[in-house]
């Protein structure tokens, strides 16, 4: 079942066009990611889902409700963590979570969730007080203490060091693993291949793809490259093999250029030869390569 | 409703400015009310001017800005809760905030420093709302027209200067240039101040002063909400 149906959404602020014919549809349970380059409009999209921004034009339906003429019983059912906000300095985490339970008619426990998401010996520190990781857990637990059935999380991980982004990942895991449907924004590859079940790429106010972060890999057919070095055994002609491009040879270290899955069609060749090869690698492709297939575009640049 | 109350005054008694607002009247009436005479009747209402504008120009516009700077009206809106709700608690506390530091005034001034305490009661709470109306209304349009919670601090604080030299409160009025003394007369808190000085001296308050105060307080109040901005 669609939890969430979004058709031909648009949205302009004066004679900037930010959202241009956006549609996806997100599905109960899942991760959906909604991955782009910064300005690329995906805040506006989800703040729109939310019911906090007025599209111009289009459809929207969240669990069945219009956002904008049913807004009071949506924000009942959905969990909303924005980008850009703060709390009171001088508020303690257990306060604010205690204050946000008090909004919805049947709140989460806000003690469990203290433990889940390791806040318990913050108790009672003051917002104002905690680390960048804290503050960004705080959050997290606060779009879920309404016990919502759609989390909308924004850029979850931005600020936070490698360690404290592997921690919240396992996090939002379990969040997927309690029947939550999350949304997750971002504008890191490494967080949304780890994370989402299914993801919609934009790019200028566009989807440019809608895809498992697997098949949007799979999807593209740039070149890549093999490597390894060779053992025993002599070498063999692999240039006619199916999708291999190129073969280049160095001494005894051979890289071989290709599409699609012709490295194991080079594997095989090699084995059915009995030659020895040690030190073999192969690119792995990455959403980065399916964003510079989609868009022409390189990922980074664009920041 | 009650939680949200509850939550935001604490955060107001963990305010250092909320602090301030009841210390410096209260620090500026023992100041001078060592050498008042028995039974004076022009201390007292000062001290409750500077007291309610301290409250209307500094905590209210600051808290408010800051609340929308942060974000935090926003991510209210994304609640069951409606934002305007926040606004509506903040109101009542910086209410209670006034009320709190005028009634700590009246109190010292009434008893340890032996000031005049006026008998129409009546004519002194409806004066005190008008001008903390007045006063709030002014405060609600630096919050409204403020880009954060620094530059309405800054505001408030520019503004506090003229408009307490105005109504009289850094230099008594008849010591200020006529055209001065009654062009203060006409602010908020120059009405403020005058009115409550003639409740203390037995009289009634002028009706033009109040209805200039019940004036600024609606004009500018519907200013600010014209002005308002949730992000
Ligand atoms: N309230 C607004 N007024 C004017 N422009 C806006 C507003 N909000 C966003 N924008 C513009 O819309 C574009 C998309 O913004 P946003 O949705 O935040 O992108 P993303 O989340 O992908 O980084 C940006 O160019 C931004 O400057
Ligand atoms: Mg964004």
């Amino acid at each position: 079942m669609a939890v969430i149906e979004v058709t031909d959404l648009r949205k302009r602020y004066a004679d900037l066009t930010v959202l241009d014919g956006v549609s996806f549809s997100v599905e109960e349970g899942e991760i959906f990611g909604i991955l782009g380059p910064n300005g690329t409009g995906k805040t506006t999209t989800v703040e729109c889902v939310e019911g906090l921004r007025r599209p111009d034009g289009g459809s929207i339906k969240v669990l069945g409700l219009d956002p904008v003429k049913d807004g009071r019983k949506l924000r009942e059912q959905i969990g909303v963590q924005l980008q850009h906000t703060q709390l009171p300095e001088n508020i303690k985490v257990w306060e604010a979570l205690d204050l946000y339970a008090s909004f919805y008619a049947k709140p989460r426990n806000w003690r469990e969730l203290l433990e889940e998401w390791g806040l318990a010996d913050k108790r009672n520190a003051r917002f104002g007080k905690l680390s960048g990781g804290q503050k960004q857990r705080l959050f997290i637990a606060l779009a879920l203490v309404g016990n919502p059935r759609v989390a909308f999380l924004d850029e979850l991980t931005a600020g936070l060091d490698p360690q404290a982004r592997r921690t919240t990942w396992e996090l939002i895991k379990r969040v997927r693993a309690s029947g939550v449907t999350v949304v997750l924004v971002s504008h890191f590859m490494d967080e949304v291949e780890e994370l989402c079940d299914r993801v919609a790429v934009f790019d200028r106010g566009t989807i440019v793809a809608i895809d498992t972060p697997a098949g949007l890999v799979d999807g593209i057919d740039a070149e890549h490259q093999m490597r390894f070095t060779l053992m025993a055994g002599d070498m063999v002609e692999l240039g006619g093999l199916p999708g291999v491009t190129g073969v280049t040879r160095t001494g005894s270290r051979v890289v071989v250029t290709g599409r699609g899955d012709f490295a194991t069609a080079v594997t095989a060749e090699l084995a059915r030869h009995h030659v020895l090869v040690s030190d073999l690698r192969i690119d792995k492709r990455t959403l980065d390569d399916a964003f510079v297939a989609l868009t022409g575009r390189s990922f980074d640049a664009t920041h | 409703m009650t939680k949200l109350t509850v939550v935001e005054l604490k955060l107001l008694t963990r305010e250092p400015g909320a602090i301030f607002s009841l210390l410096i009247p209260l620090f500026i009436l023992v100041v001078f009310g060592s050498s008042i005479e028995p039974g004076d009747t022009v201390l007292l209402p000062m001290a409750l001017a500077i007291a309610v504008g301290l409250v209307g120009l500094y905590m209210l516009p600051t808290t408010m800005a800051t609340y929308r700077e942060r974000g935090i009206l926003r991510r209210l809106s994304t609640t069951p809760v409606r934002p305007g709700n926040l606004l509506v608690v903040q109101l009542i506390l910086q209410l209670v905030l006034a009320l709190t530091a005028c009634g700590l005034l009246l109190a010292v001034g009434g008893t340890v420093l032996g000031a005049h305490l006026p008998t129409r009661v009546l004519s002194g709470v409806l004066t005190f709302l008008l001008g903390t109306a007045a006063m709030f209304a002014v405060g609600l349009l630096i919050a409204a027209l403020a880009p954060n919670g620094r530059a309405a601090n800054g505001i408030g604080v520019l503004l506090y200067f003229p408009m307490a030299y105005l109504a009289g409160l850094m230099q008594p009025t008849d010591q200020m240039p006529d055209i001065l003394a009654r062009i203060g007369e006409y602010t908020p808190l120059g009405a403020f101040r005058q009115s409550m000085q003639d409740v203390w001296a037995g009289g009634a308050p002028s009706p033009l002063l109040l209805g200039v105060m019940a004036a600024y307080a609606v004009v500018i109040s519907i200013a600010a909400a014209r002005f308002f901005r949730w992000e």
